[in-house]
C-alpha cells in the first residue's frame, strides 16, 4: 500500500504534497487512529517530506537552466 | 530720399526674417497660458485653435503625432497650458504657436485622464476585490512580462530567486513605454493565456521600473487593464516606484510597489518552507515515537497479565466462580419458592375465616329490621296525613254555603233560568222563584211585586221582592 502511494506521490505538486503532509500531521496528533493506521500515515508523511525536499532541491538546478534560457529562447507572439 | 535706395524683399524673404527674429527673441520652447477658442480637429488629425486671453488671441496648431499623446478631450473655453514654440506659417504669412503638449490648467492632463480612467473602470467593476484571483502559495512557473532593457527584469528575478529558487521563470520581453506599448503588453498577456497549457504558468508578473507619469502611462491604458482583468492566470503588477499607482495596479490580482518587491508578493521564502517541512518531520517522528512507546508499554502490561503467566489459574478461578454462582442460584430459587408458599398460606387463613352461612343470617336480620322500620315509618306518615285531611275537611265544611242556611239564610233562584237572584233585575213580576232552606227544603213562590225599601221611604211606588 505504501508503495503505490509512493508512486502516486511523484505526481503530486508541491502544494498538494505539503497540504497532504499538514493533514497527516494533524491526524496523527489528534491520536484518534489506530497504531497500525498511524504507522501507515507516518510512512506516508515521511515519503511526502522526502518528495517536498526533493522538489525544493531539484529546483535549484532548474533556476540556472532558466537563467540561461532567459536571453532569447522564448519567442514572442507573432502580431 | 529716393525710393530706389530702399531694399526690396520678396514675401518669402520677409517671412524668413520674421521667423528668424522670432526664433532669436523667444525661448526655444515656451508655455502659453490661455483659453481654447475655435477648437477644430481636422480629419488629418491635426488640430487648429486659438489661445486667448482678455485682450488678444494667438493662433495655435497641434500636429496629429503630438495630439495623440493628449489624454483628455480639449474643448472651447478650457483653460490650458500649451507647451511648444512660435513659428511662422510662411504660406499664410502668419505666426502661430506649434503646440507639442497640451495640459488642462490646474490638474495635469495625465492626472485628469488617470482619474477619468479609474472612475470608468471602477464603475465597470474591474477593481472589484471579489473578482481578484487568489495567488498560488507555491508558484513553480512564473511568467515575467517586462522590457528586456530596463532594470525591472533583473530586480524581479533577483527578488524571486533570493527567496524561492524553486520557481522556473519565463521571460516575455515587451516594450513598456511609448505608442503601442500597452497594446503589445495586452496582446502578450492574452497570448500567454491562450497558450496556458504550453507555458503552464502559475503566475504572471507585469511591470517596469520607475519613470515619469508619461513613461508609466502605458500601465494606465484601458486596453492593458482589460487584458489583465480577463487573464485566467493570476497577475501581479510591479510598476514604477512606491508612490506610483497605475490602473494596472488597481486591476491586477496583487500589487508589488516596485519590481524589486515583486518577489515578496509572489513567492514564499524557501527557508521558511524548509523549516515548516522540518517542523512537520519532527512532529511526525515525535508522535510516532511516543505512540510506539505507549504501544510497547501496553504490550508489556498485557504480557505480564495472569492470562499469559498462569492461564490454568485463570480457568480454575473461573470454574470456582461458576460453582459459587450456581450454588447461589439454587439458594435463591429455593428461598423464592419458600416465600411464595408462605404468602399463599397467609391468604388461605383469610379465606377460611369468611363463613358464608353466618354472613347470610346477618344479612336476613338486617333485611327484617329494615322492613319493620319501613312499615312503622309508613304508618306514622299515614296517621299524619289523616289528621291533615280531617283538618282540611273541617275548613272546607265551614266554607260550604249550605252550612249558612242552617243559621236562617236562604238561597233564592229564578225557576225559569235556574240562576241565583242577586239583584231585583234577575226576576220579573209573575216569575216563579225557588227558595232553598237548610235541609234541602224548597219553597216555590211567585213574584208579585218588586221594590226597594230604602227608596220606598222617599218614593210612592212599591214593589215586593225577596232577599
Amino acid at each position: 500500500m505504501a508503495q503505490t502511494n509512493n508512486k502516486e506521490l511523484g505526481k503530486l505538486s508541491f502544494e498538494q504534497a505539503i497540504e497532504q503532509l499538514r493533514k497527516i500531521v494533524e491526524r496523527i496528533e489528534q491520536g484518534q487512529i489506530s497504531l497500525e493506521e498511524s504507522l501507515q500515515q507516518y510512512e506516508m508523511g515521511m515519503a511526502l517530506i522526502k518528495h517536498c525536499r526533493a522538489i525544493l532541491q531539484q529546483a535549484e538546478k532548474r533556476i540556472e537552466m532558466v537563467s540561461t534560457d532567459q536571453q532569447g529562447s522564448d519567442q514572442m507572439p507573432s502580431s | 530720399m529716393t525710393y530706389e535706395s530702399l531694399p526690396v524683399y520678396s514675401p518669402s524673404q520677409i517671412n524668413a526674417i520674421v521667423r528668424q527674429i522670432l526664433t532669436e527673441a523667444l525661448p526655444e520652447r515656451l508655455i502659453v497660458r490661455g483659453e481654447i477658442r475655435d477648437w477644430k480637429l481636422h480629419h488629418s488629425g491635426h488640430c487648429y485653435f486659438l489661445l486667448k486671453d482678455q485682450q488678444a488671441v494667438l493662433p495655435a496648431v497641434m500636429w496629429a503625432n503630438n495630439f495623440r499623446t493628449v489624454r483628455f478631450r480639449p474643448a472651447d473655453g478650457m483653460a490650458v497650458l500649451a507647451t511648444g514654440y512660435l513659428d511662422v506659417y510662411v504660406a499664410g504669412g502668419r505666426y502661430q504657436l506649434i503646440v507639442e503638449r497640451l495640459e488642462p490648467e490646474g490638474t495635469g492632463a495625465l492626472q485628469l485622464a488617470f482619474q477619468q480612467m479609474v472612475a470608468k473602470l471602477k464603475a465597470e467593476g474591474l477593481f472589484d476585490p471579489a473578482k481578484k484571483r487568489p495567488l498560488p502559495r507555491y508558484p513553480m512557473r512564473i511568467g515575467i512580462v517586462t522590457s528586456p532593457s530596463g532594470a525591472a527584469l533583473h530586480d524581479i528575478c533577483e527578488g524571486i530567486q533570493g527567496r524561492w529558487p524553486v520557481a522556473r521563470l519565463l521571460f516575455f520581453p515587451v516594450p513598456v513605454q511609448g505608442e503601442g506599448a500597452a497594446e503589445q503588453i495586452a496582446r502578450t498577456i492574452r497570448w500567454i493565456n491562450q497558450n496556458k497549457d504550453r507555458f503552464a504558468l502559475d503566475l504572471l508578473i507585469v511591470g517596469r521600473g520607475g519613470g515619469s507619469l508619461e513613461d508609466l502611462w502605458t500601465f494606465n491604458e484601458e486596453v492593458l487593464a482589460r487584458a489583465i482583468y480577463d487573464s485566467q492566470i493570476p497577475i501581479i503588477s510591479a510598476v514604477g516606484h512606491e508612490i506610483d499607482v497605475t490602473v494596472a495596479d488597481l486591476v491586477a490580482d496583487a500589487r508589488a510597489s516596485t519590481p524589486a518587491k515583486a518577489g515578496v508578493v509572489a513567492v514564499p521564502d524557501v527557508r521558511e518552507v524548509l523549516d515548516q517541512i522540518g517542523h512537520y518531520c519532527s512532529r511526525l517522528t515525535n508522535q510516532m515515537v511516543s505512540r510506539l512507546e505507549l504501544a510497547k508499554a501496553q504490550f508489556a502490561a498485557a504480557s505480564a497479565s495472569e492470562v499469559f503467566t498462569r492461564p490454568l489459574t485463570m480457568i480454575r478461578s473461573r470454574e470456582q466462580q461458576i460453582d459459587e454462582l450456581s450454588v447461589h442460584l439454587v439458594d435463591t430459587l429455593r428461598s423464592r419458592v419458600r416465600r411464595t408458599v408462605q404468602v399463599l398460606d397467609h391468604y388461605q387463613v383469610f379465606v377460611s375465616r369468611i363463613e358464608p352461612h353466618r354472613l347470610i343470617g346477618r344479612c336476613a336480620l338486617a333485611v327484617s329490621e329494615a322492613r319493620a322500620r319501613a312499615s312503622a315509618a309508613i304508618a306514622s306518615i299515614l296517621a299524619a296525613s289523616r289528621c291533615q285531611v280531617e283538618a282540611l275537611a273541617g275548613r272546607i265544611q265551614a266554607l260550604d254555603p249550605r252550612a249558612v242556611l242552617a243559621r236562617g239564610y236562604s238561597i233564592t233562584r229564578n225557576a225559569g233560568t235556574g240562576r241565583i237572584i242577586r239583584s231585583i233585575k234577575d226576576v220579573e213580576l209573575k216569575d216563579t222563584i225557588l227558595t232553598e232552606l237548610a235541609g234541602a227544603n224548597i219553597i216555590e213562590s211567585q213574584v208579585t211585586a218588586k221594590y226597594n225599601q230604602i227608596r220606598s221611604v222617599h218614593g210612592s211606588d212599591k214593589q215586593q221582592g225577596t232577599g
